[in-house]
This record gives C-alpha cells, structure tokens and sequence, in this order.
C-alpha cells in the first residue's frame, strides 16, 4: 500500500495510511488525518482482527485550519486549536479545559423526551473557535480518530462519542436489540447496547468523530454474509451497512430436571459487509437471570 | 579551570551531574525531552521502572508503570505521613503513628474519615492508589507553598507542613453540595519532598501573572498558593427543563498548575 511513487529523487515518498486510506507524505511520523502512525506496519491476528495502533503521544492532526493534538499515555486528552469560526460539538462533561476565549453553546437535539427517558444525555454542547479546548474520558483507555469522508456514516454505540466537528451531522436511532425477563410481578426489559445508538454522518465536507475506547481496540472488515458473534458491550462503532441481533447461547449440559437452560450467553451477532470495530475492556453485560420473557425481533436462540 | 559542567531538570530544577540519565532528586529521565504540546501543557516526568530518587536520609523507588508503587527506604530520622488506606506493605521495623491535625473532628462529622498515618524508624513501607494514574514527584525547596486537591498527595516527607483548608465557594457546586478541602503543603526553612498521585496522566503548565485558564473541577491536581481559583458556571439551557449547568475552575496565574486527566470517583467524596 505505501511505497515511492516517482522516480525523482526530490519528491517526496507517498504514503497510504492503511487505516483511513489518506494519502500523505512518508517523512511525518504519523497521518495527519487520524494520527495513526507511520511505521507501524497493520498487525492484524490469524482470525482477522486488525488492531488500531494507539496514537502516539504528542501526535497532530490536521482538520481545515485547526489542530488536534493528542496527549498522555493511559488517559489521553484531545487538544483542540480551533481556527477563527471553526466549530466541534461534544458531551459536555468531557471537557478538561479551554481557553477563556472559546465560545460554548448548546446544540439543539429533536427527540428529547425520548432520550430523556432513554437515559442518554439531553445536551450537546458546542464550541467555536479560535482557541484552545481539551477533552478527555475518566477512563484508560485510547483515542480513536474516525475521519469521514462526505457522505459516509459511522454507527457508534451510546456513551463511546466524545467529539464531532461541525460538518458531521448527528442523527440517532433505535438498535432494536433487547430481551425481557420476568420480575417480581411484571417484565423488565434490558438493553445490552442501549436502546439507541448515534450515527455520524459526513454531509458537505469531510470531518472527524473521536471516540474513546476501553483498553484496547480491534477492527475487523466482514465481507457481504459473512458474521461473528462479539460481546455486545465490547461494540464500539460500525458501519450502517453491518446488520446486528442478539443471539442467546446457552451451553450443553446445563439444563434442570424440566430440561431449561439455566445458563444463559448473551452475544451480538453482526452480519457483514462493512467495518465493526471492539474494545477489550468492556462493562459486564447485565442479565439478571430470569426466565425470559420476550426477545428482540431478528433474535436467535442456540443450545449445546 | 575547567568550568563545573551541570544537567538541570525541567522539571524540578535541581542539578545532576553529566551522564546522569534520571535526575537525583525527583526521577525525570534527562537523557529523554519531557514533552511539551503545542497548548502549553508539559507532561510529568514518565517515571522509568524503578527509577530511584533520594530526599533526607531516604530513598524511593517507584515500580511499576500503569498502577505504579512508591517503595520508601526510610533512614536516619526521617519520617513520612500518608493517609492510610494508600499503604501497601511494610517491614515490622517501620513504626506508625498518627499524625496530630487541626480541625480533624470537624472532618469526621462531615461524613468522611480522615486519619493522616505517620511512618518512621528505618525500614521500608510502600504505597499506591487503586486506579490507572502517574506519580508526580514534587522536591520542595524551602519557601514553597503548594495547594493539592485532596486525597491526591500519596506521601510527604515530615519536615513539610500539613494543613487543609475548606474550600467554601465550592461547596453548593461541586460533589454533591459536600464541597472540597484543599490540602496545603508549606516548607519553611527545610527541603522536603512530596509524592503526589494523580489519575490518569498530569500535565503542568505556569501561568504568567493575571493568565487564566478555566479547568473542569475534577481535573485539577494541585497549583502553587500564588494561583487563585474560583468557580464559574455557564448554563447550557436547552429549553424544555431549563437545560445543565456546566462548572469550570477559572485558574487565574502566576504559578505552577498541574491537572490530571481522569477523575476518579471516592467513596468519601
């Protein structure tokens, strides 16, 4: 993928960054559209995951006029310079510091009531430059930056965004990925991705969405029918075009005397093609045990 | 005459002699540039596995990288006060005691238990935090006086002197209405050394006279007295429920200001 492309000595050798595919000169220690660096060759494991090297610490990265630098090892911080104008929305509550300069606004978001009830944040905060702004996750962890080009999207699961520039329009839907089991005199029903997900997508130009990953993250391409089955809190983000379900797995040899299952894996299985991208350090997936209820359509259900 | 030939740290300022790859006094590697980003902020010294670095009659070795342990060699005379629950072993030899602190009722009426354990006697004892983070290592010369968010400082040599302050304009905003105390950390005519943790990792930064800079409250770590703090809150009103307050520290120089990029939740707070 990288290699010289002329023959003259002077010009400079090009480089492919085989994460975003951005073509660059080889002689800058990382990309400068998503930072990865430069000679790190793609390692990718005998079962196909490929995994995202970390950003190096003091990385820039370029997107119009303003800059992105990346700083800290275990819990890195998104170092923002915005240009006179330019704009990037955010969740508010990662915000470290910011010059006194930096305007801040609110981001108005239709369906509020909905997320409200949903538990997801019911504000998106915005700044504009010029000026310096940082954020950073309370988690270790790594900084994933996801340029995209115009109009391509990116399906991210709840709680992973951090920030966004302004020419990414942010749009949310319903996973549709659930299970009900029965409580004390009713049904509960539990969520193992949220019951809604944020999609990005690129309208005008090209821009960034930077997420943060737990531990550390792993991407994989699923050609067209072909499927895996991953942990559904590890997900972090996808392309539109992965379908996902919940697949239920229990294992042989652990059914009671009427011949139920009392073991019970939850798993999301995410159908190709396209990207599905996961983090090592994941939340427990909560399941209370139960008995089921009731499953989300699409769903499969598998014992040993 | 040859002229004496000196490394100063970046960090601490204090001079190791030529060929010296960690400064004596506070662990930053010299033969490595401590990184400065573009905005300002200059990273905390990465502490090399078991670097070692000398205060008083002591030493302390600090192991480990992602969770890393502070292993104090104590001798002479010296002593060192902690908060407990951050020792991790000891040998019989060392002695605890208790440090006497002001004002420690009121604390433990507030809903928090305070006790400020005191080693001495020769021997080693060890400490470390429960969560991701860097060692900052502060030499403190004489004449300084530092202000730590609390429950940050994991050791400090006893030549220091330990006080807290309640931080009152605070106390509606942040961490529930219970407020913050500042611990406050004066050198008089001694050096000292203070070992602060912070989660995460922690840049520094000086600001120059009448500089400001505003911080989210959780990522602030500790600034020289010279720095002030005071808290604004920006209203992000979306409307419908009168929308969040946001609350940012403005930091107003001149002074050191050191923050930490992940706030950790205590139980205590």
């Amino acid at each position: 993928m990288s290699g010289p492309t002329t023959s003259s000595p002077q010009a400079a050798r090009q480089y492919n960054c085989p994460w975003c595919g951005h073509a660059s000169d080889a002689s800058s220690m990382s990309c400068p559209r998503c930072g990865a660096p430069v000679d790190v060759t793609k390692a990718v494991t005998h079962s196909g995951w490929a995994k995202l090297p970390p950003i190096r610490d003091m990385t820039r990265i370029q997107f119009g006029d303003s800059t992105l630098q990346i700083e800290g090892k275990y819990v890195p911080v998104a170092d923002f310079k915005l240009g006179a104008g330019a704009g990037i929305y955010f969740t508010h509550h990662l915000l470290l510091w910011r010059d006194a300069q930096v305007n801040i606004g609110v981001m108005s978001m239709k369906g509020g009531w909905k997320r409200l009830f949903a538990g997801l944040p019911l504000v998106m905060t915005q700044a504009t430059g010029p000026g310096r702004v940082a954020f950073s996750k309370d988690e270790p962890g790594e900084l994933i930056v996801v340029p995209l080009d115009p109009g391509q999207s990116l399906d991210v699961r709840e709680h992973v965004f951090m920030v966004a520039t302004n020419t990414i329009g942010y749009d949310w839907f319903q996973t549709g990925i659930w299970f009900s089991t029965y409580a004390e005199k009713s049904q509960e029903t539990h969520y193992p991705i949220g019951m809604f997900m944020d999609r990005f997508t690129a309208t005008a130009g090209p821009g960034l969405v930077l997420l943060h990953g737990s531990g550390n993250v792993f991407e994989r391409h699923l050609a067209d029918g072909e499927s895996i089955l991953i942990k559904p809190t590890s997900l972090l983000f996808k392309d539109p075009t992965v379908r996902m379900n919940l697949h239920i797995e229990s294992p042989g040899g652990a059914k009671t005397f009427w011949g139920r299952s009392y073991l019970r894996y939850l798993w999301l299985r995410v159908h190709g093609p396209g990207r599905v991208a996961v983090q090592s350090n994941y939340p427990m997936v909560e399941d209370p045990d139960r008995n089921l209820a009731g499953v989300s359509a699409g769903s499969t259900q598998f014992t040993w | 005459m040859e002229p004496l030939q000196r490394i100063e740290c970046q960090w601490c300022g204090a001079q190791s002699p030529t060929g010296a790859t960690a400064c004596a006094a506070c662990g930053a590697q010299l033969d490595v540039k401590n990184l400065v980003s573009d905005s300002g902020w200059r990273e905390a010294p990465r502490l090399r596995d078991m670097s070692e670095v000398r205060f008083g009659s002591s030493t302390c070795q600090v192991e480990g990288e992602i969770v890393p342990v502070a292993e104090i060699t104590l001798g002479g005379n010296d002593a060192v006060f902690f908060e407990h629950h951050v020792m991790l072993w000891k040998d019989h030899s060392v002695a605890l005691g208790v440090l006497p602190l002001q004002g420690a009722v009121k604390r433990i009426f507030s809903g928090m238990p305070f006790v400020v354990s005191l080693a001495s006697g020769q021997g080693r004892i060890a400490f470390s935090r429960d969560a991701t983070g860097e060692l900052v290592v502060l030499p403190l010369h004489p004449g300084m006086e530092l202000d730590v968010r609390e429950h940050a400082f994991l050791l400090c040599s006893h030549s220091v002197e330990y006080s807290y302050t309640r931080v009152q304009g605070l106390k509606n905003i942040l961490f529930g209405g219970q407020g913050m105390f500042m611990d406050r950390f004066v050198t008089r005519g001694q050096p000292g050394m203070l070992i602060l943790h912070g989660y995460g990792n922690v840049f520094e930064r000086k600001l120059a006279a009448g500089e400001s800079i505003l911080v989210e409250p959780g990522g602030f770590l500790y600034k020289d007295s010279t720095v002030t703090m005071d808290v604004e809150t920006q209203k992000l009103t979306t409307g419908f429920f009168g929308g969040v307050g946001m609350s940012l520290a403005r930091m107003t120089g001149p002074g050191r200001l050191g923050i930490q990029s992940m706030y950790h939740h205590h139980r205590s707070e």
